[in-house]
């Protein structure tokens, strides 16, 4: 693993291109039913999974590919890895084709699934590290340096003897993070990988991918279903939504513009003229009182214009003498997330479509 | 080939994990040899004549037919129980996501195995000559070169079962034909002049037939070169043809299980 101090999070604008993908595209063929396929055998059905895509990714950048599930995260991830061959388009991943130049991809990238059964668990954790060693043609001698170094960067270096069957979830993530650490691959590919660790795993693991962007310069793509892990932890978002690009844009004005409106506020008076105040203003939209909890009140509303405007509703209430117990932005799902993004993105399109 | 040597370490490691199973495979050896050393002596009088074209002790003759029979058996399914394993188990794309060449890996896969048959064929091929099998010692080197050539024309019938086995999730009855086929019509018990003439043309198209008939005659007869060549040329082009088709099967079946994205699907 390369050692270099990392910049940071600087902005993509001053970073070289690791990753740049021109209008990928990819279907798959529906499966049929055996009559179906015995009517008329050479008319088979395709769905398109990824389609035209358009991105690029930098160096030390960690980018989030934010989608349900079915949107196309995985496919990307396998068509980026050379596991998967495109039906049009291209991707250069640090220089090379994944079309025409697919070995010289995977040297440069190695990519983590949540799937631990690509692991031995019958070897233990050094046996199946010196395995992805040879395979990327270390020898074993200079290798065992080298994944006692890269086992103690993902907190494994006393559990290098265990079989990796006695791990626990967590701890083989770990190892599958090693394990592409191992080749010092300047981009990693990130598919689900905290989809089975407990929260505060999850919270280490992210911590470590970020300190891999920071500190060693690696560029990482992350595909995740967590709006949470896409919005703090990656410089960039991309939703993907149908195998096109819903939204993309840096994390913070992703997040600002369509995630984090939605606040909850518990109070002793839910009907305090000032809540019809801040609607009229334009502060609040969407006002809903959620519950009634123990003679309090609970109300969700829209507060739009980041942290600072929720901060000025709270000033509002309190000098209008409406007694606040608890004030929080409330985590919205992925699904009403990803709603929100792509009636944006429709409303966006249909007014290009009728200026044009 | 670090790659292949990396794969077949790891496979030895998870095999001897198994210790069980390790021994009964090795210890199984006896069950093989003692009743092939008993019948085979009680048959020697009447399959004397039957034999004499290609060796002259029916025990000897029985031996390396068991011994070719099973590596030829290792060489055609350790590939495609490879593949199916590593696909079950969700290695295949890890290993096929390395920079390492499609040639290593498939040597990788099919090495341990190679590797352990010819280490229970060379003691069983001792414990027969301890036994009293006789064999013609100056025969040895050829009759290893044409074993080479046999056990190589199955691994291409190995590469397109393992194809068959990336792109279906199975061989079906393939490899079972092929063995069973090799088997009865091949010679492993009997030398194929006395197969009923009606089924004997079919036991040409069959490698180990060739192959087998060539390496009884030079280890266990001590015939030259020359009294074999036609069945070695026959099987060199067989080996050549199966290799070639093998490898082009294989990667195109590859192709089309990354085109239609089934390489973890099991």
């Amino acid at each position: 693993m390369r050692r270099s101090e990392g910049p940071g999070r600087r902005a993509p604008a001053s970073r070289a291109s690791r990753v740049s993908v021109r209008r990928l595209t990819k279907s798959y063929a529906v499966r049929r039913r055996w009559i179906d396929a015995l009517r008329r055998p050479f008319s088979a059905q395709r769905t398109i999974v990824i389609e035209a895509l358009e991105l690029d990714v930098f160096d030390s950048e960690m980018f989030g590919i934010l989608g349900l599930n079915g949107a196309g995260k995985t496919t990307l991830l396998k068509m980026l890895a050379t596991l998967i061959l495109p039906d049009a388009g291209t991707a250069i991943i640090g220089g090379h084709d994944i079309n025409t130049d697919a070995h010289a991809v995977r040297a440069n990238l190695a990519m983590v699934t949540a799937d631990e059964r690509s692991l031995n668990w019958r070897l233990s954790a050094n046996e199946n590290m010196l395995l992805f060693a040879g395979l990327h043609r270390m020898k074993a001698k200079e290798a065992r340096p080298l994944i006692a170094d890269t086992l103690a960067t993902v907190g494994l270096q006393s559990a290098g003897d265990k079989i990796v069957g006695t791990f626990s979830s967590g701890m083989r993530q770990r190892l599958l993070l090693a394990r592409a650490l191992l080749s010092s691959p300047r981009i990693l590919l990130m598919d689900e990988p905290t989809r089975s660790l407990d929260p505060i795993a999850a919270h280490d693991f992210r911590r470590l991918l970020r300190d891999l962007a920071d500190r060693h310069g690696v560029s990482i793509i992350l595909a995740t279903h967590n709006p949470d892990e896409a919005f703090t932890y990656c410089d960039r978002v991309a939703v993907l939504h149908r195998g096109t690009i819903a939204a993309l844009g840096r994390a913070s004005e992703l997040a600002a513009r369509f995630g984090r409106e939605r606040y909850r506020i518990w109070t002793n008076n839910g009907e305090h003229p000032c809540f019809n105040a801040l609607v009229r203003r334009g502060l609040v939209q969407d006002l809903t009182p959620v519950e009634d909890v123990d003679g309090g009140f609970v109300v969700e509303c829209n507060i739009g214009g980041g942290e600072a405007q929720g901060a000025e509703v709270l000033r509002r209430l309190v000098e209008s003498h409406v007694a606040v117990n608890r004030f929080e932005r409330v985590a919205l799902p992925l699904s009403s997330l990803i709603a929100r993004i792509v009636e944006a993105h429709s409303t966006t399109a249909a007014t290009e479509s009728a200026r044009a | 080939m670090r790659e292949s040597w990396a794969l077949i370490r790891s496979a030895w490691l998870t095999a001897a994990s198994y210790r069980m199973a390790m021994f009964i495979s090795l210890f199984g050896l006896v069950f093989v040899l003692l009743p092939l050393y008993f019948i085979a002596n009680a048959l020697q009088p009447a399959m004397q004549q039957t034999i004499s074209g290609e060796a002259r002790q029916y025990f000897g003759f029985v031996v390396l037919g068991a011994i070719c029979f099973s590596l030829v058996s290792t060489c055609t399914t350790s590939l495609p129980s490879a593949i199916d394993g590593a696909i079950g188990r969700g290695t295949l794309e890890a290993i096929l996501g390395t920079p390492a060449r499609l040639r290593a890996i498939c040597v990788g896969f099919m090495g341990y195995g190679v590797i352990w048959a010819i280490l229970r064929a060379a003691i069983l091929f001792g414990v027969a000559v301890w036994l009293g099998a006789v064999v013609v010692w100056r025969g040895v080197p050829l009759g290893l070169g044409v074993m080479l050539l046999v056990m190589l024309t199955y691994a291409g019938f190995g590469l397109v079962l393992a194809a068959i086995v990336m792109l279906f999730r199975t061989s079906g009855p393939l490899a079972t034909v092929l063995l069973t086929g090799s088997m009865f019509l091949g010679g492993v018990y009997y030398p194929t002049s006395v197969i009923p003439s009606w089924i004997r043309d079919l036991a040409a198209f069959f490698p180990l037939t060739y192959g087998l008939r060539a390496l009884r005659q030079i280890m266990l007869r001590g015939d030259s070169f020359a009294y074999v060549a036609r069945d070695v040329e026959i099987l060199a082009a067989m080996t050549a043809v199966s290799l070639s088709v093998g490898t082009l099967v294989f990667w195109v079946a590859l192709q089309r299980a990354r085109r239609v994205g089934t390489l973890s699907t099991y």
